[in-house]
């Protein structure tokens, strides 16, 4: 199948391109970008980022380990302090803390990893739609189409100000 | 497949791409060729460390001894400096982290260096807790893991507080560095040769810039900003606590997590600005690391100043407000007993130095920003010395009275751990950008789309 590339210049009308071509019920579209501009993020899928389900239940796991591993150590080699309690649940809140930070912030690079979909591709190969112009200043949308669809993807890149339309076999 | 029906017959033999961004080629032409001066400064870092590994070896052979520990003083330079670099290490994640979450867009240009610096500054503080309880090959000790005595380390000491804390904050920092430098290493794979072109295809994981890629790295950013926000307010917190939960007059004050940490980025930012000014001039950074950068960093630096001077104040008074005579005692032979030269040199350099920077043209003044910062680098380890030293060497009873001087030994080391730093730092100049380009290319970006409203470096 054919994928036509649309290259832009701003993030503003390459993500009104995305939108009208996923209106037009186009799927498969990809969006490149230089840096990170949420619109055009939004503009290929609307939806928020699994990785907040990651840093949560890392963080989650984190406290329960912090404050576990606390009171159940104090409590497998008891100290007598004074008749207190084994465990100095205010103390552990410290503990509690820092290992919610640690889980939470490595749950959140897996997160990462995985919705991200990280490492990608084989090892120094990126897709053939891809080129060094979108890790410098270039947009590009890219949108997989059968062969009837070409001309109407090609003129409606090009409404919206694409500085070029190329296309690449996959 | 057959031909498309003719319609995008004429674009499919690509245009030649245009010239590269001019943001990659300022930025990436840091990482090209090495002069003299690079080398030199890279030997002498490493020279130095060779130097400190000498006498570590030799206080291994010897026995703590040669650190100059005697009664009444255990902890000496090795701790001072161990909280020195901490404290400078707060820096890039104050920059990465909380200056984010504040949409402050001034940090784009310095928070790769600083964050670099955290790094570098957390791996050379974590070297001094090894090097001062002797025998660094047993650190695992602290950690709680299942041994054969049925034994658990003891939650309730600060001092594994501290374990977790710099354990913690070593890990996040690494990670908070590695996942902001994805993209950037992105751009250098696609400009790359040879072996550094395995290099960067290896760490940036195949990035390509893709709208599922991007968001779910800000998402990733944003939550590590949202961590380490609290996270960078509480090591400093924990280390304070290291001392402020004992008893010894002159640590046991409940001002001390708040004034630790403000000292901390008081001594981060100041180093910051020791490191990046030279930078920028050797590599013509100018339009990037801009004077309004400096300028906000100064006004960073005036702020914990006042804060760090208000807790010195604090600290005095409540002293003598207490009518505890051990802390008045404490407090009188920091400023008039045998250490008032490192209490006077702490004033001079955290209180009153900045106060320069009330003034808009001194803000702006490169050569007193470098001066002043370096300065406050001075002080703060002397701020930590003080509180170390003069309060263990002037306990409660007379008797146990002892006046402690730095052996050769510890300032080896200490001198070493500058090399340490060093070292890092001028060998992450030629791997990686130093200034995160993506961040500041979407300035430039908007900039452009929207015209000039803010401070971001010149157009591309």
């Amino acid at each position: 199948m054919p994928a036509i590339v649309g290259i832009y210049d701003q993030p503003g009308p390459t993500a009104d391109v995305a939108k009208r071509l996923r209106a037009r019920g186009f799927d498969d579209i990809e969006v490149y970008a230089p840096a990170a501009f949420p619109e055009l993020d939004d503009a290929v899928d609307p939806k928020p980022s699994g990785v907040r389900i990651w840093t949560l239940i890392g963080g989650l796991l984190g406290v329960f380990t912090g404050y576990f591993i606390s009171i159940w150590m104090s409590n497998d080699w008891p100290i007598m302090i004074g008749g207190k309690p084994f465990a100095a649940i205010p103390t552990y809140t410290i503990i509690g803390f820092e290992l919610t930070i640690l889980f939470g912030g490595l749950a959140t690079l897996l997160g990462l990893l995985v919705v991200g979909r990280l490492p990608y591709g084989a090892f120094g190969k990126n897709d053939k739609a891809y080129s060094a112009r979108f890790s410098a200043e270039e947009f590009g949308v890219v949108v997989e189409c059968k062969d009837r669809d070409v001309r109407e993807v090609d003129s409606l890149m090009r409404a919206h100000d694409a500085k070029e339309v190329n296309l690449v076999e996959r | 497949m057959s031909p498309p029906a003719m319609p995008v017959a004429d674009t499919l033999v690509p245009q030649p791409a245009p010239p590269d961004s001019k943001i990659n080629r300022d930025i990436l032409r840091v990482m090209e060729g090495t002069s003299f001066g690079y080398w030199l400064l890279l030997l002498i870092s490493i020279a130095s460390v060779g130097m400190a590994g000498g006498i570590w070896t030799y206080q291994v052979y010897e026995g703590l001894g040669i650190a100059g520990y005697t009664h009444p003083l255990f902890w000496g330079v090795y701790i001072v400096t161990f909280v020195f670099w901490v404290g400078i290490a707060h820096a890039g994640t104050l920059i990465s982290a909380i200056l984010y979450l504040f949409r402050a867009k001034w940090r784009n240009a310095i928070n790769r260096s600083a964050e670099a610096m955290t790094v570098f500054a957390v791996l050379t503080a974590a070297q001094f807790l090894g090097i001062h309880v002797g025998r660094m090959w047993k650190a695992y000790f602290i950690l709680p893991y299942p041994n054969q005595r049925g034994l658990w380390v003891n939650f309730k000491s600060p001092l594994m507080w501290d374990t977790f804390a710099i354990t913690t904050y070593a890990t996040i920092s690494i990670v908070f560095f590695y996942i902001g430098l994805i993209p950037d290493l992105a751009i250098a794979r696609d400009r790359a040769t040879g072996w550094r072109k395995l290099l960067y295809t290896a760490l940036a994981l195949g990035w390509q810039g893709t709208s599922r890629q991007w968001k779910s790295h800000s998402r990733s950013v944003l939550h590590l900003s949202g961590l380490a926000t609290p996270l960078v307010l509480s090591v400093h917190s924990v280390v304070s606590w290291d001392f402020a939960m004992s008893i010894v007059p002159g640590w046991h004050a409940t001002i001390f997590a708040p004034y630790f940490v403000a000292g901390a980025i008081f001594s981060g930012f100041a180093m910051v600005l020791t490191v990046m000014i030279p930078v920028r001039r050797i590599y013509r950074l100018e339009a990037y690391i801009t004077d309004y950068h400096f300028e906000n960093m100064a006004r960073f630096l005036l702020l914990t100043s006042l804060i760090v001077g208000y807790s010195y104040a604090i600290e005095y008074f409540i002293a003598w407000y207490s009518g505890v005579e051990a802390e008045q005692s404490a407090f009188w032979l920091r400023a008039f007993g045998p250490y008032w030269i490192s209490t006077w040199t702490m004033i001079a350099c955290n209180c009153i130095g900045p106060q320069l920077f009330w003034f808009k043209r001194l803000r702006t003044h490169i050569p007193t920003l470098f001066v002043v910062s370096t300065f406050i680098n001075i002080g703060m380890w002397f701020e930590r010395y003080v509180i170390i030293i003069t309060s263990l060497s002037r306990e409660y009873d007379p008797a146990v009275w002892g006046v402690y001087t730095p052996s050769w030994a510890e300032l080896g080391i200490f001198v070493g751990s500058f090399g340490f730093f060093s070292m890092f730092f001028i060998m992450f100049l030629k791997l990686f950008p130093v200034i995160a380009i993506s961040e500041v290319k979407e300035l430039a970006i908007h900039e452009k789309a929207h015209g000039d409203h803010g401070h971001a470096p010149a157009e591309a």
